[in-house]
């Protein structure tokens, strides 16, 4: 057998150990421990992503060589095994609409399997001819990153110009953000110059005169020069320059997109979380009057924080001529804290008052809460000022009906929205109506009760604002004339995103049907999955400007190598491998790309600060938030270094593989 | 014993555009370890091209070039690679010095190349620049030394692993002619001090003819001048 077969053989057995490696530990990550999907997909395809480039690597030692057609070959081998081991294990389909994906499907999946063991070995295969082409490893770099430096012209002047540049346009940007922040907290307090804005003022006003009469004076003293006097500065230096600042701004873009976009996520989250618990615990059935014992049980869950039982019907709210429809949550005020944000929503009044109504004072209430201090504002001002002047201007609104009778009446909370649509605030008697009424001679009519509002919530989220009532758990029984009976039971775990492993270890543990649960991922999936969408789509459009970036780095090392041949052959004309040859470049090309990196994601931190400090205006009729969020995430960051780190190793193979197999005398023989 | 080296009906021919040019036509020839000859010949007959081939530097288009009576093309990259570094030494027309680099740190770069770590390469690279006369001269940058001094850093950075043959291809060509006389004085001092063998290209028939062996190179084959 001769060494192309051998090393397709081999290849062939070694992408086959990837993938099996991949299924292996999808399947056991996915039922012995609680990651989400996601986690267990990249866990699983990064360790075969690993298996492909460690085959490559490995195959490089056996083959001398990158030898991309018997890669080819066994990745074409490994595509075709893929395809009907699929076939067999009938994984679902992407489309929701069908349940196991068809073959089509299944074909491109094999292709992009076979694709990415062909460029993955590929890569492995350039890491083994950088640093084991001889058979060995051979790691070291030292001569090498000092003619890589050279080339780049990277000496202490220009790695202090360099740090300049790396630090400088960030600072400014956290300085101005500091500014922006203190000239607005000066516009509110009434015009009063602090002395710390003062004195950035006039340090910016100090740097800039300096830094324009030394520009002034280098300009003079060049002109002052004779023609040949100059410094020349060949056209590589330039280039590397602005790769550099390619790569920059690639990341920079990548960064703060990514940042803002998870700042949306994260926001959103937030306000989910913090209106609905982590998961529904619901039944297969209308009967879930055995609550009062399953709850124990499922508190007893490991993992489970919170459990709180709840009851959901749609009502149609009225008070004085206004009316709008609205989703009635029945809950435990006692243990609601426990599955979700509401009792720190509260703006005024108190939850606990829905059932104890006796405690609703009859005068005003003012708002209160951390929640209120949201809430500033002109706008909001104004509605307040309206409806508490409208409750002290008709204090007869109350006289209608006994006293004592009012006294009685149960409480009911409303989120601020509704308060708003509604006109009414705490202490005002709301008409709550359901249409499941009785049927009396003349038809089914339906039932109505007054009820009196216990507290205003504010979640942030317009939806739930506008749209979600809560009452006591016993007065929506009676109301919907339940016995005892609820819908579900509210959980909240330790882990958000173990949520969905989490519920099943719950159902399991109550003996599965006809109990299930639903959590929050799957209750709001349409809009996290297109948040998710987004965001990949996002990430991969601005991965593209990384891309074209790296692409300048592709033709910096290109030109650097035409320049550099009679170099490139002395050295070698000394003795130095081509592996040696090939490392100068690569190190050129990773240098060129961590610079830039490393500026784009301070430029990307400075950013990102800059828009917290600074909170850039949304429209809040259009987003339901009023300043543009920002999450710094410093895995998204390591990604985001990672993937510019790769790509800019990706372009320097080209030309270092070129410049390492020139021949010696092809720079000698110039002359 | 065999030849130091040894070329055996050495054919080289490049290939421009649709015609097959013939710059080596079967030359042959041996020198013995520590012998010294010079190679004269008009421009263009190939004594470059001559020198890379005996160098290991390109591969004769046919015949053999042996070392120690053994073929040195039949050695893989690697070996090859690792042959030049520690068996033959080069010096060129131009310095091709590292004009970043300070005379010490070039002199000093086929020892880096070889692995060593840099105090010892360095050590040698003091060491070679002394017996070339640059022992002040360490820290100066190509720039800012003279032809002369340039062409003795080069000398040094190729005998500064000790290689049994040094292969010099018009090392005085762009130097006037006292500073010319100088350095072939050095090379003429280094293979009676160190032994190493030589094989030094010239164009100035004075220099050639103090050689102890002559050598000519016309229609590509290499004969003994008289």
């Amino acid at each position: 057998m001769n060494l192309r077969w051998r090393v397709t053989a081999a290849a062939f057995v070694l992408f086959l150990a990837a993938g099996a490696a991949q299924y292996g530990l999808a399947t056991w990550l996915g039922s012995a421990t609680t990651f989400s999907r996601d986690a267990v997909t990249a866990l699983s395809f990064g360790v075969e992503a690993l298996g492909f480039l460690v085959a490559g690597f490995l195959l490089s030692f056996l083959g001398r060589g990158y030898r991309p057609l018997a890669n080819a070959i066994a990745s074409l081998a490994f595509g075709i095994v893929t395809f009907f081991v699929l076939r067999q294990l009938k994984p679902p389909s992407f489309s929701y609409d069908r349940f196991f994906a068809s073959t089509g499907e299944l074909l491109v999946w094999s292709l992009c399997a076979a694709l990415g063991s062909w460029l993955l070995a590929m890569w492995g295969a350039s890491l083994g001819m950088l640093i084991g082409a001889a058979g060995h490893l051979d790691g070291r770099f030292q001569y090498e990153w000092g003619i890589a430096r050279t080339h780049l012209r990277l000496n202490r002047r220009t790695a202090t110009v360099i740090l300049l540049f790396v630090l400088i346009p960030p600072g400014v940007i956290l300085l101005l953000a500091q500014i922006a922040a203190d000239f607005d907290k000066m516009r509110r307090a009434g015009g009063h110059l602090t002395v710390r804005l003062a004195l950035m003022l006039g340090a910016i006003v100090v740097v800039g005169l300096a830094l324009a009469g030394r520009a002034l004076l280098a300009r003079s003293a060049l002109a002052r020069l004779q023609p040949g006097q100059r410094r020349k500065r060949p056209a590589t230096v330039v280039m590397t320059g602005i790769s550099i600042a390619g790569v920059a701004v690639g990341v920079w873009a990548l960064t703060v997109v990514l940042s803002v976009m998870s700042g949306f996520e994260a926001d959103l989250k937030h306000k989910i979380l913090g209106t609905n618990s982590h998961a529904l615990l619901l039944k297969f059935s209308n009967d879930f009057s055995e609550w009062k014992t399953v709850l124990p049980k499922v508190e007893a869950v490991p993992g489970v924080a919170g459990v709180s039982p709840f009851i959901l019907n749609e009502v149609i709210l009225s008070h004085g001529q206004t009316v709008t429809g609205a989703e009635l949550k029945g809950i435990d005020p006692a243990t609601a804290g426990a599955v979700s944000e509401l009792p720190r929503q509260v703006i005024a009044g108190e939850l606990g008052w829905i059932t104890s109504p006796q405690s609703i004072p009859s005068s005003v209430v003012e708002p209160h809460g951390d929640a209120a201090k949201q809430l500033e504002g002109p706008e909001y001002e104004q509605y307040l000022q309206d409806t508490l002047k409208r409750r002290q201007e008709h204090p007869e609104e109350k006289g209608k009906m006994d006293p004592e009778a009012v006294k009685n009446l149960p409480g009911v909370c409303i989120g601020k929205e509704m308060s708003h649509q509604l006109r009414a605030w705490v202490g005002d008697i709301v008409n709550v109506l359901t249409p499941l009424g009785e049927m009396t001679p003349t038809g089914p009519v339906p039932r109505s009760r007054p009820f009196r509002v216990a507290c205003i919530l504010y979640s942030g989220m317009y939806e739930y604002d506008s749209k979600f009532v809560y009452i006591g758990i016993p007065e929506a029984q009676r109301f919907f004339k339940m016995g005892d009976n609820i819908v579900g039971l509210e959980l909240k775990f330790n882990d958000v995103d173990a949520a969905r492993a989490l519920g099943r270890r719950v159902v399991t543990m109550l003996g599965g049907f006809p109990y299930r649960t639903k959590d929050w991922a799957e209750l709001n999936r349409n809009l996290f999955s297109a948040l998710k969408l987004e965001k990949l789509a996002m990430a991969i459009i601005l991965t593209f400007i990384v891309l074209v970036a790296c692409f300048n780095i592709l033709s910096t090392l290109i030109m650097l190598v035409l320049e550099k041949t009679k170099e490139i052959s002395i050295l070698k004309s000394m003795g130095a491998r081509d592996a040696s040859v090939m490392k100068i470049f690569v190190v050129e090309g990773l240098t060129i790309g961590a610079i830039g990196t490393g500026m784009g994601l301070l430029m990307g931190l400075a950013t990102c600060s800059f828009i917290e400090k600074f909170g850039l205006q949304l429209d809040p009729d259009v987003y339901y938030i009023s300043n543009l969020p920002v999450n710094v995430d410093g895995a998204q960051f390591a990604m985001v270094a990672a993937i510019s780190l790769c790509l800019s190793y990706l372009a320097t193979l080209y030309p270092a593989t070129k410049a390492s197999r020139l021949s010696p005398v092809d720079g000698l023989r110039e002359e | 014993m065999p030849a130091l080296i040894e070329a055996r009906a050495v054919h080289k021919s490049y290939w421009l555009g649709e015609k097959e040019i013939h710059v080596l036509r079967g030359a042959s020839f041996a020198l013995n370890a520590g012998e010294m000859a010079s190679l004269v010949g008009p421009s263009g007959v190939g004594k470059s091209t001559f020198l890379h081939v005996i160098g290991t530097l390109d591969p004769p288009t046919r015949g053999e070039v042996l070392f120690d009576g053994l073929d040195a093309f039949c050695m893989g990259e690697e070996q090859l690679a690792q042959f030049r570094n520690t068996s033959i030494g080069f010096v060129f027309q131009f310095h091709y010095l590292l004009p970043e680099f300070t005379a010490l740190q070039n002199a000093a770069m086929p020892g880096l190349i070889h692995r060593m770590t840099r105090e010892k390469a360095e050590a040698q690279a003091r060491e070679m620049l002394e017996i070339v006369g640059l022992s002040h001269r360490l820290d100066h940058k190509p720039g800012e030394l003279s032809g002369g001094e340039q062409q003795r850093v080069a000398l040094a950075r190729a005998l500064v692993l000790g290689p049994r043959l040094l292969l010099a291809d018009e090392p005085t060509g762009n130097l006037d002619e006292a500073t010319g006389e100088g350095i072939h004085q050095l090379l003429v001092e280094l293979n009676q001090r160190l032994g190493i063998a030589a094989i030094v290209v010239t164009h100035n028939p004075r220099l050639a003819e103090r050689m102890p062996r002559r050598l000519r190179l016309t229609d590509g084959l290499v004969v003994e001048a008289q």
